[in-house]
């Protein structure tokens, strides 16, 4: 039962970071953008759907919309900000690092200014109930937040694998120079990538309300974990992303099992240090074999 | 009828460092050029200036009539994509493939205006019937195949839009005699109608009697012009 219960907490956590860490993942391999802005992100998406929930309806999929679309908002305006301007100049790497952190930072300080310090909280998208499984209380928000970050995983990897636009941004991640060559902008695939990958921090940060608090700052810690859970799948990998955050999910949840809630970032970081001295190149490597030629 | 494109004291190069001095050069429509010269003397200089992939200091570039690039640099390849969209099809030396997407997926990304990317199936079957072998290669990722196939791939995928001007460099570098033949003999069957292609190519033999014109590259300049019939390596 003890396992059961872990494993549940582990997905439910993975689920939410693996969102944030491909989100990183896919940002970095089409953009070369290391982008830091997803603590703004995730903020500001948490607010959209707050003021949405109190001024137009509670209504759980309309609440859901309006963070997933805030994100989205969010992200374009990072592009626009950021990666657009700097995208050709020399060592761009760092500036967009230092300049999305940037953002982040200004942005969570204007919702300080703007909404105050007082947490705010999201209704109950997914409603008051529970399954019991072999011995363990599901609750609704658990299979809810893990039900709904796999159905946008899909949706992501479906819309990069069919249609045409994630055909440009696969050829990006692969190719850049390439890709100029057939007709492909980097600016316009910026802005598409970024919609894109803040879309799905929107929802994640929609789904971790459930959980928490929204704050100003409240994205700066899946913010850090989405980064460095990125970095340990591989970045640039969607599948190696996964497999982290499965992994140092199962790590957060057995550690605030069995030692304690504030030895979880100590734990998860000294598995992530470990892998990376195992794997330079993070878990994808063995995976990508496209990568390797 | 306008020239497909002109050239006019184009002077380019990588930052400081200037190779191509003041070429200047004509292709009209329906034709079939050959620059051939040896390693380092500017041919894929040319190349990638003409598509905006290398920054120039001096000249102009006509594209059927519209200027494309400026001489300002503004970061090489920043403007690529726009260039290619006003009618170039480039089919690059070291093929420039994307290792993960398969032989189809390569295809398709070749068809990027809209026309190209409605029809896209037809025009794929028609990029088939050239390179007969990717038939059956049409779901293998692209990083599997071998030199020859990759090739082939570059170059279909070239031929996946209706360009007005492909620039073709090197297609035999690096491949079995016989496969860079029949790579060859497939860009030299193409039905150009009003476009014109642009071969960059070591091989003078390749060329020889095939292409209408052959222009020899040397140190940054263009060499005389010979017509192909001559031979240019007597």
């Amino acid at each position: 039962m003890d396992i059961t219960f872990v494993i549940i907490n582990a997905i439910v956590v993975a689920s939410i970071y693996g969102l944030l860490a491909v989100a990183v993942s896919i940002t970095w391999s089409s953009l070369g953008l290391i982008n830091l802005g997803y603590g703004f992100v995730f903020s500001f998406a948490g607010y959209c759907a707050y003021v949405v929930a109190e001024n137009v309806s509670e209504f759980p999929a309309v609440v859901a919309a309006a963070g997933i679309l805030g994100g989205a908002l969010a992200g374009v305006m990072i592009c626009l900000l950021v990666f657009i301007p700097l995208h050709d100049k020399p060592n761009f790497t760092t500036r967009g690092m230092i300049g999305t952190l940037a953002i982040s930072l200004i942005g969570s300080q204007a919702l300080l200014m703007y909404f105050g310090p007082r947490a705010k909280s999201l209704p109950e998208i997914f409603g008051f109930w529970s399954v019991k499984i072999f011995g363990t209380v599901l609750t609704s928000d658990k299979i809810g937040i893990v039900v709904c970050s796999i159905i946008m995983l899909i949706v992501v990897v479906m819309w990069m694998r069919g249609s045409r636009r994630g055909l440009e941004i696969r050829a990006m991640m692969m190719n850049p120079h390439a890709a100029s060559i057939v007709g492909i902008g980097i600016r316009s695939t910026g802005i598409y990538v970024m919609a894109m990958t803040g879309a799905m921090a929107g929802l994640a940060a929609v789904l971790l309300s459930q959980t928490y608090y929204i704050a100003p700052f409240s994205g700066l810690t899946p913010l850090i974990k989405g980064v460095s859970i990125a970095l340990c799948g591989g970045l640039g990998s969607v599948s190696g992303a996964v497999i982290a955050a499965v992994i140092l999910g199962l790590t957060e949840a057995i550690t605030s099992r069995y030692l304690g809630g504030q030895y979880v970032l100590i734990t998860q970081f000294l598995v992530i240090i470990t892998i990376l001295i195992v794997r330079p190149r993070g878990i994808a490597g063995l995976l990508d074999k496209a990568r390797e030629q | 009828m306008t020239d497909v494109l002109r050239i006019d004291g184009l002077s380019a190069g990588y930052g400081p460092l200037r190779v191509i001095h003041d070429l200047d050069l004509v292709i009209r429509p329906g034709e079939r050029l050959g620059i051939v010269g040896l390693n380092g003397h500017g041919k894929t200089t040319l190349l990638y200036a003409i598509a905006g992939l290398t920054g120039w200091q001096r000249g102009s570039i006509l594209l059927n009539g519209v200027q494309i690039g400026r001489t300002r640099s503004q970061g090489p390849g920043r403007y690529t994509h726009q260039i290619v969209r006003k009618g170039l099809a480039i089919m690059p030396q070291g093929d420039e493939i994307f290792t993960g997407l398969t032989v189809e997926e390569h295809l398709d990304s070749g068809a990027f205006t809209r026309e190209a990317w409605r029809d896209r199936k037809a025009r794929k079957e028609r990029v088939l019937d050239l390179f007969e072998p990717l038939r059956k290669l049409m779901k293998t990722p692209v990083g599997r195949l071998s030199g020859g196939e990759r090739r082939m791939v570059s170059i279909g995928r070239g031929l996946m839009t209706d360009a007005k001007l492909y620039l073709v460099d090197e297609p035999s570098l690096g491949l079995a005699p016989k496969i860079g033949q029949s790579v060859m003999e497939a860009l030299l069957a193409l039905d150009l109608k009003e476009s014109a292609m642009f071969i960059a190519e070591q091989n003078v033999a390749l060329l020889e009697g095939r292409v209408d014109r052959v222009i020899g590259m040397h140190a940054g300049k263009l060499k005389g012009e010979a017509s192909a019939t001559l031979g240019v390596g007597s």
